[in-house]
């Protein structure tokens, strides 16, 4: 913004109160002002946002800090601070730990004391950094009216609203309805039950688009009332999970995946079996040692066969060949496991089949081992979708004449979004509190900017009940406020989120001094002593054996799908529901499984695409009676014939400049009677074509490449069973015997540390979180969907997946892969300008200044992981944004070559602290970003010098091996083969 | 414009007579009027000034796309991890082998006695020259930050940073550089006697001062002769090893390089084919039109297009040698990844590339088998074109199939050039032809006083020398007969 453009400091500053005198100067620049399409308006956003980026950049939370006339004690201008928070997502928290140079949060991790993360994070959790900095948040309250929007501000706002909800106070609240996401906020179910004093007569529905509702119907048949089955895979030696996705999709997901992990090392020479049996491939049944790809249809049956083979009951012949034989071994090894198993369903599984999982854990003696289950956050909940149904015809019937919306954005997530927006515009008083001016906002009267989770005061439970405070890492930045102050206006009994979030935990704190609990709390992240979620105890199992055999004496065979193709919906690896879908980070992520960004694609198997004729890219439609969708399709190996997949939270038509407009809204076919499962729909190629930006795989194969790299694979990601560990232990290295010759000298390796890193490909689920760590951390640029197209995504840590074997039952392997390290390294004995050298404890080390990019480095780098910045990549990055570039990396101009570097500047921070302190580097000091994150702890960093480090005893294991060690490259990268476990009596089908 | 002479075939191997190499029964003082008067004359035919004009045209298009390319960076070229290379390096590759002939006619055929030479060196190494300047500005702008391409050069600097040694792509700096310094040199030295005579010859001030200046004072005395005879020698030893090393170094920048199809030690003395190879195509595929052109068929005989034909049909067979032994290799090697470069090279998704390689540079050249392919000047040219796209393709079948499969099959790629890229390559040709068209215009695109030298009149048949092209002082005759009105 230059200075000709300024005409008083407010303008800059861009307050609300000059906002509003623009408004009542220039009525009409105001709109524009508002109107994201024209491009006045982005320039003038996007200045504001430059404005607003000085000034928030020294903001601090009011109540608590001082001004630095008198600094606070002990703090260091510029060294990074760490404060606890928690994330709540659709109900759940998890615990995390925010980095923050100088008031301004640039990292996002996971809290190691809580007992979900335990330091881990999800690559959610970490994107909401790019969130909380997204210039498309909304700024400011808005009014919509008549199809025209006005700006206006909280007083306006509190101005209508306060004698509006005196008014509906008096009457009782009738015909107040609040429509709101689902939670776990103690304090936000504190204001609710005060919200239900204060307005008797008003309703409270709750919608979630990606929810747990047949599970919590189950546990209601059950317990009485819902709970959360605590799952414990570090005590289960058998899993069998039907269309479930604990590793991934699910609320304790990181938790899982660290304790499924821990059985898969071969640790004493046993390992856990997971078995698997679903219609899409998930990251679960990726990892599974056994896997059906089933329809829906046959998944179904395979629990009933499980379930009467481990019940004892009749059940009559299969109806699915596939389900049969899987059932029938899983019962074995179920059997075989009793007490040390577990079985789950997942959410898309209707009622009776969680009823059966319930039944087959209390029979195999699961219950109190392996599974045990808490109280839910709000037991009286119903279901969601009868939640949005029948507010859909509350609405519609004029019951509701004042709606508040708390999140979410039901009118593009409900099923039938289109009822649900046309039902919510009727609505006289419609009030949204939303992070953006998204589709919902667009239908509602009054628009609330709402306070971003990293940047408000407010309480999240985790799954197993942990009571988590979140607090503000920055102060808001475009003065939006939370759910909980909101409500508590509403209530009559307006106070700051800090207060809420204190009073609802002093409430629950233990007897004794609130103030240093409260402040533990903060400091750790988690309410010591608070068990915000009783445990629940079971029924006897008589009962429950009852119910299930109750079930299956009545199961009445699901009629045949009435044409082929049965539609599976999914929420998205990447966006979730669609919320994330304005998140660059996220959007450029690749797929897990189809390695696909910035899009979503209608799934299909090889054999269904093969009969319908489809191929990868081809724009197919999907009809399921009056509904049809245009997607591009992806042809999935391991899917379950005749299904088509289809992710959901594409297609945003409000989503803000990143998300808007990318992919295909697959809820344009979700309608209440098929939340997940939708039977007979028709899919039909169009006979146009759409690019898919795949990181991997990027254009159909021929035969020759498709042959050479079922060759390689082998080789790249050494795999064997247990059994075959057990009966020759050196089986992995003898792949490696081979004569090596000597070209160059290594570099002398002469520093006092030598790093190196370890990464156990039977432990990695594929799930992205390092690829986000990494990004997070070292500035890595976003660089939109057709740089992708192009191969030029710019991840220094990426997932490779493998699969091998049948397309119809592949094997899938993962494997990250970043800098290797080389100690003799193909890249430094290129580079013409020396801009690539090797530092004395091992690093290969790329020197951003002295690089003039001519990108030989990479042509001769064999593992292909060095990344070229072929144009500006930062120089559109909006200035909100820029604040979370991390200040200790280097941001990386046009015409650079750039790569992983082991996260130099974590190295260099801990070897300095060690030298002030003047004591040694303890073996897991140093953590780079990705092994830091990872939730299975598959990566391991050390150093070699250290004999006893235990990257130095993992780079002698068995199974240790370097990717093409042939070539004689030494990498300080090392990987630990994948072990798999299946049953010695299930031949590979 | 010339009315096609009968000239007698000069190609007939007759035993005991050595074959004319200058036809038409001319003698010095017409071979210096056929060739000053190309230059001299005021205006030259229209299709000069239309072939000009279009490749002045494609100049600025060169140019237009470099300031593109410096302003928004490389993206606008179609690379990316893995194919990190793609036009830029082919170009560079394609532009240095072309250089190749004229340094081989002039240097090494000149101490193999081949005095057939006389009539094309002048021509062929002004080719040299512009094809080693288009070729260097390749790398200068393949680089991501073009503006620290001075940083390949070893000067003494404050921060004490020298490059890296080790790499070939240094080596090629200065392999490059050398070459066209070289080059440079032995053109220009070439040239004094005849740049003296267009400055004896001139009839305007400006063309005096010019070629005054350019000419470096030079009066044909016996000392003049003997000094330039003795450095035109060592020169020509001097370049005659830069012909072979400077296309085994700019080979280097794969061979040296560890990736299957790169990684290679028959590269070196495949690349040095095959830039003879192309070279010669090149020559072939100018001259001819050339000299019909200019109506210089008296000159550059069919014998001299056949002898190049011969030559270009040696290389290629070297060259397809070459092909032969890389697949022997890798089947030999027992190396995978080799043998599925290869196998990818042939079945690939670029497989079409490298069909256009085999047909242009395997099939083709083997025309030159027939004595009518070799002494017909239209099939010549067919052919040496088809040679010129076949060696193109080589070097991006080359660096493109081996790129965009290496060893990790989770980084296969595709590369697909841009228009700015075709732009380039186009730009490069047309930068190429403007120069060329200047130097055809305003220099001596045959060294007289060396055609001469091959002529019965010179009396070298006899001399001492045996008639292989060497004058050691003055031309007997030479001065004999001049034309009317023509200065001393």
């Amino acid at each position: 913004m230059g200075k000709e453009y300024w005409r008083s400091l407010d303008e800059l500053a861009d307050t609300p109160e000059f906002r509003s005198l623009v408004e009542k100067e220039f009525p009409g620049l105001a709109e524009e002002l508002l109107s994201p399409q024209t491009r006045r308006a982005f320039l003038k956003v996007m200045g504001a946002s430059l404005g607003v980026a000085g000034l928030a950049a020294c903001r601090w939370p009011k109540e608590t800090i001082l001004p630095f006339a008198r600094g606070p004690e002990g703090r260091i201008p510029g060294a990074p601070q760490q404060f606890a928070t928690a994330m709540d997502l659709g109900g759940a928290a998890i615990g995390l730990l925010v980095t923050s140079f100088d008031g301004r949060p640039v990292k996002v991790e996971g809290n190691p004391l809580h007992p979900i993360s335990r330091g881990a994070a999800t690559a959610f959790a970490q994107a909401s950094i790019l969130e909380l900095y997204d210039p498309d948040r909304s700024k400011q309250v808005l009014r919509r009216e008549g199809g025209q929007v006005f700006a206006s501000s909280w007083d306006e706002f509190a101005a209508f609203a306060g004698p509006h909800f005196a008014e509906l106070r008096a009457r009782k609240g009738a015909g107040l309805a609040v429509l709101s996401e689902g939670s776990s906020s103690p304090s936000l179910t504190r204001l609710r039950t005060r919200f239900a004093e204060v307005f008797p007569q008003a309703r409270w529905f709750e919608w979630e688009p990606v929810e747990r509702d047949n599970e919590r119907e189950a546990e209601r048949e059950i317990f009485g009332a819902p709970c959360h089955p605590q799952l414990r895979f570090d005590k289960a030696d058998v899993v069998v999970c039907l269309d479930a996705d604990p590793l991934f999709d699910h609320p304790a997901a990181v938790a899982h995946a660290r304790d499924f992990a821990s059985r898969r090392r071969a640790e004493g020479g046993t390992m856990n079996r997971l078995w698997c049996a679903e219609s899409v491939l998930s990251l679960t049944g990726a990892a599974a040692d056994h896997r059906a790809a089933l329809t829906p249809h046959g998944v179904e049956e395979a629990a009933r066969l499980l379930a009467s083979a481990v019940l004892g009951v009749e059940a009559g012949a299969p109806q699915d060949a596939a389900a049969g034989r899987f059932a029938a071994a899983a019962a074995r090894d179920l059997h075989a496991a009793r007490g040390r198993c577990l079985v789950l369903a997942g959410p898309r599984q209707p009622v009776r089949i969680h009823l059966l999982a319930h039944a087959l854990n209390a029979a195999l003696g699961a219950e109190g081992t392996t599974v045990s289950y808490v109280e839910d956050i709000d037991p009286s909940r119903g279901p969601h979708l009868g939640g949005i149904l029948q507010f859909s015809v509350a609405a519609d019937r004029g019951e509701i004449r004042t709606l508040v919306v708390l999140g979410g954005n039901p009118a593009y997530t409900a099923p039938g979004a289109e009822g649900v927006s046309a039902a919510i515009a009727k609505i006289p008083v419609s009030v949204r509190l939303g992070l953006f001016d998204d589709e919902t906002s667009r239908v509602c009267g009054w628009h609330l900017p709402r306070a971003h989770s990293l940047e408000s005061w407010g309480d999240a439970l985790a799954w197993d009940g942990t009571w988590s405070v979140q607090q503000p890492l920055i102060d808001a930045m475009y003065d939006g406020r939370t759910p909980a102050e909101l409500i508590a206006v509403f209530v009559g009994e307006a106070a700051s989120a800090h207060e809420i979030a204190r009073e609802t935990l002093k409430a629950a704190a233990p007897a004794g001094g609130f103030e240093a609990f409260w402040r533990r709390t903060l400091h750790d992240g988690v309410a010591a002593g608070v068990a915000a979620l009783p445990a629940a105890t079971p029924p006897a199992g008589g009962r429950l054996r009852a119910l299930a055999e109750a079930a299956l004496a009545e199961w009445e065979q699901p009629s045949a799908p009435a044409s082929g193709i049965t539609a599976v919906f999914v929420p998205d690896a990447r966006v979730h529901d669609g919320r994330f879908a304005n998140n660059a980070w996220l959007q450029e992520m690749p797929d897990p499984l189809t390695k696909i960004t910035w899009d979503n694609a209608a799934l299909l198997s090889p054999k269904t695409a093969d009969s319908l004729g489809v191929r990868h890219g081809d724009v197919v439609r999907v009809k399921r009676g009056e509904r049809a969708l245009e997607i591009v399709a992806y042809v999935m190996p391991g899917q379950a014939d005749d299904t088509v997949v289809l992710p959901l939270g594409y297609g945003r038509t409000a989503a803000g400049k990143v998300g808007t407009g990318v992919g295909f809204n697959a809820y344009a076919l979700r309608t209440p009677d098929a939340l997940y499962f939708a039977g007979g729909v028709t899919v039909e190629k169009t006979g146009r074509t759409h690019g898919l930006a795949c990181t991997q795989d990027h254009q159909a194969i021929d035969k020759v490449g498709y042959e050479a790299r079922g060759q390689r694979i082998a080789d790249l990601v050494r795999e064997g069973t247990l059994a075959e560990l057990v009966a020759d232990p050196e089986f992995v290295r003898k792949k490696d015997e081979r004569p090596v010759l000597p070209v160059f000298e290594s570099p002398k390796l002469i520093g006092e540390h030598q790093w190196a890193m370890s990464i156990d490909l039977s432990a990695c689920i594929g799930c992205n979180a390092c690829t986000i760590a990494c990004q997070a951390e070292n500035n890595i640029a976003v660089v939109g969907k057709e740089q992708v197209l192009r191969g030029r995504e710019m991840h220094w840590i990426r997932v490779d997946r493998y699969f091998s074997g049948k397309p119809e039952t592949p094997k899938v392997a993962f494997q990250p892969m970043a800098c290797q390290h080389c100690e003799n390294a193909p890249c430094e004995q290129v580079c013409p300008v020396a801009a690539t050298i090797h530092s004395d404890e091992g690093l290969n080390e790329q020197v951003y200044n002295r690089c003039v990019g001519t990108r030989y480095c990479s042509n001769n780098c064999p593992y292909k992981v060095r990344r070229f910045n072929f144009f500006n990549y930062v120089k559109n990055v909006p200035e909100t944004e820029k604040m979370a570039f991390n200040p200790e990396v280097t941001v990386r101009g046009r015409g650079v070559m750039e790569k992983c570097s082991f996260c130099v500047q974590r190295i260099e921070a801990v070897k300095i602290a060690a030298k002030n302190d003047r004591r040694p580097i303890k073996d897991g000091d140093v953590v780079p970003a990705c092994a830091q994150t990872c939730p299975t702890q598959a990566i391991v960093f050390g150093d070699l010098k250290d004999a006893a480090s235990r990257v130095s005893k993992l780079r002698e294991d068995r199974r240790s091996y370097p990717v093409l060690g042939e070539l004689n490259t030494k990498p300080r990268t090392t990987y630990l083969a994948k072990l798999r476990n299946p049953s010695s009596k299930v031949e590979e089908g | 414009m010339s009315t096609v002479p009968i000239l007698p075939d000069n190609t007939i191997e007759a035993p005991g007579a050595r074959a004319p190499l200058v036809l038409g029964g001319n003698d010095f003082a017409s071979v210096t009027d056929k060739v000053c008067s190309i230059v001299e004359r005021p205006r030259l035919p229209r299709a000069w000034y239309v072939a000009f004009t279009i490749s002045c045209a494609l100049t600025a298009l060169l140019v237009a796309m470099v300031g593109y390319l410096f302003l928004a960076g490389i993206g606008v070229w179609g690379l990316n991890i893995p194919v990190g290379w793609g036009f830029d390096i082919t170009n560079f590759v394609f532009w240095v082998g072309i250089g190749h002939a004229g340094t081989l006619i002039s240097a090494i055929l000149f101490l193999f006695r081949q005095k057939w030479r006389t009539g094309i060196n002048r021509f062929a190494e002004a080719m040299t020259i512009f094809a080693v300047i288009c070729a260097g500005i390749f790398p200068a702008i393949h680089t991501g930050r073009p503006w620290f391409d001075y940083w390949l050069f070893p000067y003494p600097n404050q921060m004490s940073v020298w490059p890296n040694f080790r790499s070939p792509l240094l080596w090629d700096v200065f392999a490059v550089s050398t070459y066209f310094t070289v080059s440079l040199m032995f053109w220009f030295t070439g040239m004094l006697p005849d740049l003296a005579t267009l400055r004896d010859r001139a009839t305007t001030r400006g063309r005096r001062i010019v070629y005054g200046i350019l000419s470096l004072g030079w009066r044909g005395s016996g000392r003049h002769w003997h000094r330039y005879e003795r450095v035109y020698l060592l020169l020509a030893a001097l370049a005659a090893p830069l012909v072979l090393s400077v296309h085994s170094v700019v080979s280097f920048d794969f061979a040296v390089a560890q990736l299957p199809g790169w990684h290679s030690t028959i590269f070196p003395p495949y690349f040095v084919a095959g830039a003879i190879f192309s070279g010669f195509a090149m020559v072939i595929t100018l001259l001819v039109p050339v000299r019909a052109f200019f109506g210089l068929e008296e000159i550059i005989t069919t014998r001299h297009l056949e002898n190049m034909a011969k030559i270009t049909l040696a290389t290629g067979l070297m060259v397809a040698y070459s092909y032969g032994v890389e697949f022997f290799m890798a089947w030999y090697s027992g190396n995978p990844l080799e043998q599925f470069v290869l196998a990818n090279r042939a079945m690939g998704p670029y497989a079409w590339a490298f069909w256009i390689m085999m047909c242009c540079n395997v099939a083709a050249p083997q025309a030159f088998w027939f004595k009518k392919v070799r002494t017909t000047p239209w099939t010549l040219v067919g052919v040496s074109v088809l040679i010129n796209v076949g060696m193109w393709f080589e070097r991006f079948v080359i660096i493109v199939t081996s790129l965009h499969r290496g060893a990790l099959p989770s980084s296969w790629g595709y590369y697909r050039p841009t228009w700015v890229e075709l732009g380039t390559l186009a730009g490069s040709f047309g930068l190429f032809m403007t120069l060329f068209l200047l130097f055809l215009r305003y220099g001596p695109m045959i060294a007289m006083a060396e055609v001469k030298s091959v002529m019965p009149a010179a009396g070298l048949e006899h001399g001492p020398h045996h008639g292989h092209g060497q004058y050691w002082g003055e031309i007997p005759h030479q001065h004999d007969r001049r034309r009317e009105g023509a200065r001393p």
